[in-house]
């Protein structure tokens, strides 16, 4: 009852250029019927076309609760609870970052603060790229992966700049990024509103709710800073044992853990476990019954830097309650 | 029922109160007691005197920040429409300055002869006529603002701890208490010796200023809001628990000892605080609306306002003592007399 009042935030992310303004000034001048909150940043490119605008400056603080990447958005925190203020005048908010932040204290954010929690709710982070530029960033700035990684929904954009075999061989490099993301094809940003709003990404329930791509990346050939692979457990998870190897792996790389996404089959449990966290927040709960007819299996998503493909299925097949024979 | 009929006495036969339908963000008394006001969501000011409430259109936007005026009978308001604003106590209004989209977000001022207003990272200072004084710069926003009793100096917190600034100083080297992390909240004793502030983490940081001492108090199940030192600086008031919690500031304390808690058992977050100008008293509001005043040494509660008007996010006494001020996030305001009749 509480989660229908709840306000819910889309973050648009992308490097400077990449078209994030013209995007969000798309998304606000469709005929929707709908009123947004947008709170841009400082260095924005352009003006943005709306009724409600805050301007912010992006200040990240590290948390004191011994977890060095625990960084949020102070600003936000802020802001959001302003907002909640004059919540009858909008029905969205839409967040734009920098071109070079870091996703990852947006979400964060969101995990952190009790009244953010629940006032608002993370709808999805939206990021958009630059199709002709795309291959130049990921080769000169951490950022542009990281943007990738977080994403829920990637919007290619300037399709127009680049041909079809680049564009399918651009998709495929998201893909070793980030298995999850919904990618759609663009030019001058023209997406529409229904993929980009009201996504329910960081909503339990809809965790791995479209089936990341489980393509074998065996092939270590491209390399990428950031990468994502998936696991599937056939037998019934026993949940001690998965709390605690998810606990002990997320304090201990949760730095190069950027996402993680999980729906998990308990052993004699008929409902499903959904998990995700951002870094070392983790998120858990059960969500409704398996699928009729769908044969209880869990699955298992990361997103990060220097994964070990070995080591995780090992850990990830331990925690079942009859480990398949190594 | 009648245990809520009764716990609403006070406000049926001393309160007068309207239901505004806009978020209460501050409420606040004039200097000389006669008018207090509410700062409402939908960016207008509803003032009220014994007689009753009346609307004052004051911003476009969300009102957020309320304070009184250096003079006996204004206030000081500022809101997400980047205005800083004078408004007498009659309602009309004098914009001091203007600041785009940048909100104003914490107001305060000194009957010495300072305004103050927040927005951003700066501090803005200006005089009685309205005239710009200084802009303070700080390493990140303005999260809580205070003067001193004697208005000699300002306090801004900020991320990392807080500035202290000598208004009146040509330099502008402010005094930095270091404290890493969010601090959101701000008081200053009345002894002008300890500074406090709430913490993004559910905790409260402290300063003494003579000694350079650090203080901690923690163990809040939510974030305080609202701090208030009672009225010869004894106690701390704080909300953020599921009862008012108050630190001892005399004894060597907070630091080793054990707060009092007042006015638990409900299971529901104290969201506001406010110490009696004159009496080791304190009011406070809950998240369902109650709203109760506290004898700190009987411990005796005296329900002033049932539950069920939204969390009280605003509450405030007049300088006498005489009336208390408060208002709900549903948009419920009200205000109450304590005169001896």
């Amino acid at each position: 009852m509480a989660e229908t009042q709840q306000v819910p935030v889309t973050v648009l992310t992308g490097y400077l250029g990449a078209g994030k303004t013209t995007l969000l000034n798309r998304i606000l001048t469709e005929n929707h019927g709908k009123r947004y909150a947008v709170v841009v940043n400082e260095f924005g490119e352009l003006g943005v076309d709306n009724d409600l605008v805050v301007d912010t400056d992006e200040e990240v603080f590290e948390m004191n609760n011994g977890c060095i990447c625990c960084t949020v958005r102070g600003d936000l925190i802020r802001i959001l609870g302003g907002l909640m203020k004059r919540r009858d005048k909008f029905d969205g908010i839409l967040i734009e970052t920098t071109g070079l932040a870091d996703p990852a204290p947006v979400a964060q954010t969101f995990f952190v603060d009790e009244l953010v929690r629940e006032k608002t709710r993370l709808d999805a982070i939206v990021t958009v790229v630059d199709a002709k530029n795309l291959a130049a960033r990921l080769a000169d700035s951490p950022e542009a992966s990281e943007q990738i990684a977080f994403a829920d929904v990637i919007v290619l954009n300037k399709m127009d700049l680049v041909s079809d075999a680049e564009a399918a061989a651009l998709e495929e490099r998201i893909r070793k990024i980030n298995r999850f993301a919904r990618i759609h094809r663009a030019t001058r940003a023209g997406v529409a509103i229904a993929d980009l709003l009201d996504q329910g990404a960081f909503d339990l329930s809809r965790v791995l709710e479209r089936q990341p791509d489980f393509l074998e990346d065996d092939s270590h050939s491209h390399n990428e800073d950031v990468a994502s692979m998936s696991f599937a457990a056939e037998h019934p998870i026993d949940p001690e044992k998965f709390n605690a190897w998810i606990s002990a792996l997320l304090a201990a790389q949760g730095q190069d853990i950027l996402r993680t996404k999980g729906i998990l089959h308990y052993a004699g449990e008929a409902r499903r476990f959904a998990f995700q966290a951002v870094h070392m927040m983790a998120d858990g709960d059960f969500i409704g019954p398996w699928p009729a007819g769908a044969k209880p299996a869990s699955k298992l998503v990361f997103i990060g830097r220097n994964l070990n493909r070995p080591q995780l299925r090992r850990g990830f097949l331990a925690c079942q309650v009859e480990p398949a024979a190594a | 029922m009648s245990g809520l009929g009764e716990a609403d006495r006070l406000l049926r036969e001393r309160g007068i109160s309207e239901h505004f339908g806009a978020f209460v963000a501050a409420a606040a008394w004039t200097r000389d007691g006669s008018v207090c006001a509410c700062a409402l969501g939908d960016g207008t000011l509803a003032l009220a005197d014994a007689a009753g409430f009346r609307r004052v259109a004051a911003h476009d936007g969300a009102a957020l920040a309320l304070a009184p005026d250096l003079g006996p009978a204004g206030f000081l308001s500022g809101g997400d429409d980047g205005r800083f604003l004078a408004v007498a106590a009659t309602g009309e209004i004098t914009e001091i300055a203007r600041f785009g989209l940048k909100w104003v977000e914490h107001v305060a001022s000194h009957a010495g002869g300072c305004r103050a207003a927040a927005v951003g990272k700066k501090l803005h200072l200006f005089d009685q006529t309205g005239r710009a004084q200084k802009q303070l710069d700080h390493p990140s926003a303005v999260t809580g603002l205070a003067f001193d009793a004697k208005g000699k100096r300002v306090a801004a917190a900020h991320y990392n701890g807080v500035s202290l600034w000598f208004v009146a100083s040509k330099s502008d080297n402010p005094r930095r208490l270091e404290w890493k992390g969010s601090h959101i909240a701000l008081a200053w004793s009345p002894d002008n010796d300890a500074v406090v502030t709430a913490m993004q983490e559910n905790a409260l940081h402290g300063w003494r200023l003579g000694s350079g001492e650090h203080m901690r108090m923690s163990g809040y199940p939510a974030k305080t809001q609202s701090l208030s030192f009672s009225r010869g600086g004894k106690f701390l008031a704080t909300s953020g628990a599921e009862t008012v919690v108050l630190w001892p500031f005399t004894g060597g304390g907070p630091t080793g000892k054990p707060p009092v808690e007042l006015a638990g058992g409900d299971g529901v977050l104290c969201t506001r605080v406010a110490c009696h100008p004159e009496h080791d008293a304190v009011a406070a509001g809950f998240a369902d609306g109650l709203v109760v005043l506290a004898d700190i040494s009987s411990e005796r509660i005296l329900p002033v306002a049932a539950p069920g008007r939204g969390a009280v996010s605003a509450l405030a006494w007049s300088a006498d003592g005489a009336n208390l001020v408060f208002g709900t996030e549903t948009g419920f305001a009200a205000r109450v007399d304590f005169t001896k009749r």
